[in-house]
C-alpha cells in the first residue's frame, strides 16, 4: 500500500451505537469505499469472569459462565464441569450423560436459531429476522419447563444433572424441535435460494484453511473450509454420550474453492449443523435410560477439590470452548480459571479478513463468522 | 500411550531429541505437557509449527503462584493428530518477561496482549501491546494478580459511597 493512497483515507468507528453492533467497535480506515485497515477494539462486555471465578464455589463457577453467552447457555457452563469433573472422581449415571447431550444439541439449534434471524437482519431481511426468532420462543418455553429460566438456565452440575425430564417438558421440546424441522425448507428458501442475498455473501469475506487454524477459528468457522475438525467427535467428553451414537461431523466441501470459505459456505454449514444436531436428538432420546440423574455424592465431594488442574472442553455452537482450572488442595474455590471463548479467535480476525473489503460487506463478514461478545470480553 | 505417528509422545520425543533440556509428562489420552524454560520458548513453538500441520493455537494465559512467581501456559490442538500440546513456562520477578510467539501463531497475538495487561508479563518484540480489555484507569495494575485486593480496602477508589456502618446491638436505634 502506498502512502499517498492513505492520504485520502478516512476513519470510521463501526458500532459501539450501530445497531448491528452489539457491544463492540471496530476502527476502519477507509478508502473510497474500500476497508483498508480494520482494527477490532475489546473491552466493553469486560467484567472479569475470571477473576470472579475465583471467588465462587466449584458448583456456583458454571452459572458465571453461562452469563457470559446467553444464545448458548447449556453448552457455555458445561467446559467448567467437565473441568471439576477431570480433577474429582465422579460417577456421572448414563441417563444424565444422555440427558447432558440432548440439552446440548437441543441448545445449540436455538443458538442457531437466534444468528439466522441476526444474520439476515444485519444484511437488511428484517422478515427472516422475526422469523426464526418466533421459532426460538418455542425453544425458550421448552427450556423453561425444564430448568424454570428462559435464558440462564444452570441445568448441569458436576456429577450429574439437576432437573429430570418431565413428559410436558418432553412434549415442549417436540413440538419445538418439529417446528425446526418443518420452516428449515422455508429458511434456506428465503436465504440461500434468494439471489439478493447469494450476491451479497457469495465470494464475501474469503480465507483459506491454513489461514483460518493460524488464527484460531474453530468450529463451524473452520468446518465450512471442508474439516472436519469437531471436538464431539476427535475428544468425546467421557461424560457425555457422543460416542454412544453414531452420527456424521457436518461439513461443507465448496468444489469451486475447495479448502476455502466465504460467508456463504459459511451459511451453509450452519445449517447442516442445524441438521446434525436433530439426527443427534433423534437417535439420543430412544436409548434414555430409566435411573438416577446425579451422582448421590456430588455434593459433599465438590465442597473442597484435590490439588490438580483439569481441562474441559465443549463443541460450542461457535467453535471450542474451554476452561483450563488450577486448584489448591481444601480450596473451596479455584486459584485459576482461564476460559477460552471460541469468539476471540472470530473476533480477532477479522483484522485479517476486511481489508480488502467494501464497506457495504462489513456486516456480511462479521456476521457470517457468528461472534458474541461475550466470549472475548469475559 | 500409542507410538502411531501423531501421537503426543512421539511429537514430545521428536523435540526432546533435538532439546534435551525440556522435560515431558503425558496428561491422560493423547495429550502431553512439556515443561520448558523461557529462552526456548520460540524454538519449540516454531517446532509444534513445522511438526503439526494443522496446529491450533488454542489458548495463551498466564497463573500467578504468588511471591513473584508466575506460569505461562500456551495450548496446541491438532485435529489430524487428535493430541493436544500444552507448554508450561516458569517466570520469576517483578516484571516477568517472554519473547512473543505472536509472529509465529498471529492468533496468540491478543492471547498475550491480554495476558500483558491482566498479568503484567511483557511479551518482547510483541508489535501492539495496546489494552485490549481494561479501561485505562486499571493501566499498569495488573488486576488478576493475587496481590490486587478486591475487597473493601479498595472503596474509595471506586468512588462509590462508603456502606453505614451497623448500629452496635443494644445500642442508639438510627
Amino acid at each position: 500500500m502506498s502512502p499517498d493512497i492513505l492520504d485520502e483515507s478516512s476513519v470510521i468507528w463501526f458500532g459501539p451505537q450501530h445497531v448491528s453492533a452489539h457491544g463492540w467497535a471496530a476502527k476502519l480506515t477507509i478508502v473510497g469505499d474500500y476497508i483498508v485497515e480494520c482494527d477490532p477494539n475489546a473491552g466493553y462486555f469486560h467484567r472479569s469472569a475470571e477473576k470472579c471465578l475465583e471467588f465462587r464455589n466449584f458448583r456456583q463457577g458454571s452459572m458465571i459462565l453461562e452469563r457470559i453467552c446467553m444464545m448458548e447457555a447449556f453448552l457455555a457452563e458445561y467446559p467448567y464441569i467437565a473441568a471439576v469433573e477431570k480433577i474429582v472422581d465422579l460417577e456421572v449415571p448414563e441417563r444424565a450423560k444422555i440427558m447432558r447431550t440432548i440439552m446440548m444439541e437441543f441448545n445449540r439449534i436455538h443458538s442457531l436459531q437466534f444468528w439466522w434471524g441476526q444474520f439476515a437482519g444485519e444484511l437488511g431481511l428484517f422478515v427472516m429476522l422475526l422469523w426464526p426468532w418466533v421459532d426460538r420462543e418455542y425453544s425458550l418455553d421448552a427450556f423453561e419447563e425444564l430448568t424454570g429460566s428462559r435464558h440462564t438456565v444452570s441445568y448441569a452440575t458436576p456429577g450429574g444433572v439437576k432437573y429430570d425430564f418431565t413428559p410436558k417438558f418432553l412434549a415442549k421440546m417436540e413440538t419445538a424441535l418439529k417446528l425446526v424441522k418443518d420452516r428449515m425448507p422455508v429458511f434456506n428458501d428465503m436465504l440461500a435460494g434468494s439471489p439478493t442475498f447469494r450476491l451479497r455473501t457469495e465470494g464475501v469475506g474469503h480465507y483459506t484453511a491454513k489461514q483460518a487454524l493460524k488464527w484460531g477459528l474453530s468450529g463451524p468457522n473452520i468446518k465450512a473450509c471442508g474439516i472436519p475438525m469437531d471436538l464431539r467427535k476427535d475428544d468425546p467428553d467421557p461424560n457425555l454420550a457422543y460416542d454412544l451414537i453414531d452420527w456424521e461431523v457436518p461439513v461443507i466441501n465448496n468444489e469451486e474453492h475447495p479448502g476455502e470459505s466465504d460467508a456463504f459456505d459459511r451459511l451453509l454449514q450452519r445449517f447442516k449443523e442445524i441438521e446434525t444436531s436433530l439426527d443427534i436428538i433423534e437417535k439420543l432420546l430412544p436409548i434414555l435410560p430409566e435411573g438416577p440423574i446425579i451422582d448421590p455424592k456430588a455434593r459433599s465431594k465438590t465442597n473442597r477439590l484435590p490439588e490438580g488442574e483439569g481441562y474441559g472442553r465443549v463443541e460450542g455452537t461457535r467453535g471450542v470452548t474451554s476452561v483450563w482450572l488450577k486448584t489448591m488442595a481444601k480450596a473451596q474455590t479455584p486459584w485459576r480459571a482461564k476460559i477460552r471463548g471460541p469468539c476471540f479467535a472470530s473476533y480477532y480476525s477479522l483484522k485479517h479478513i476486511v481489508p480488502g473489503a467494501r464497506f457495504a460487506d462489513f456486516p456480511a463478514i462479521f456476521g457470517s463468522l457468528d461472534p458474541y461478545p461475550g466470549w472475548w470480553d469475559r | 500411550m500409542s507410538k502411531t505417528p501423531g501421537s503426543a509422545s512421539t511429537l514430545a520425543r521428536t523435540i526432546i531429541n533435538k532439546y534435551p533440556d525440556i522435560e515431558s509428562k503425558p496428561l491422560v489420552g493423547n495429550k502431553v505437557e512439556l515443561v520448558v524454560p523461557p529462552e526456548m520458548i520460540r524454538d519449540i513453538v516454531s517446532m509444534i509449527d513445522e511438526e503439526v500441520s494443522d496446529a491450533l493455537p488454542e489458548s495463551l494465559f498466564g497463573v500467578d503462584l504468588t511471591e513473584d512467581k508466575y506460569e505461562v501456559i500456551y495450548i496446541f490442538w491438532s485435529h489430524e493428530g487428535k493430541m493436544l500440546v500444552q507448554l508450561r513456562v516458569s517466570l520469576e520477578g517483578e516484571t516477568p518477561e517472554i519473547e512473543t510467539v505472536s509472529d509465529i501463531f498471529p492468533g496468540l497475538d491478543w492471547h498475550e496482549r491480554e495476558t500483558h495487561e491482566l498479568y503484567g508479563i511483557n511479551f518482547k518484540n510483541h508489535p501492539d501491546l495496546r489494552l485490549l480489555l481494561l479501561p485505562d484507569e486499571l493501566e499498569g495494575k495488573f488486576p488478576m494478580r493475587k496481590s490486587f485486593l478486591t475487597d473493601r480496602s479498595r472503596m474509595d477508589e471506586t468512588g462509590l459511597a462508603r456502606p453505614k456502618p451497623r448500629p452496635k446491638p443494644g445500642g442508639e436505634s438510627s
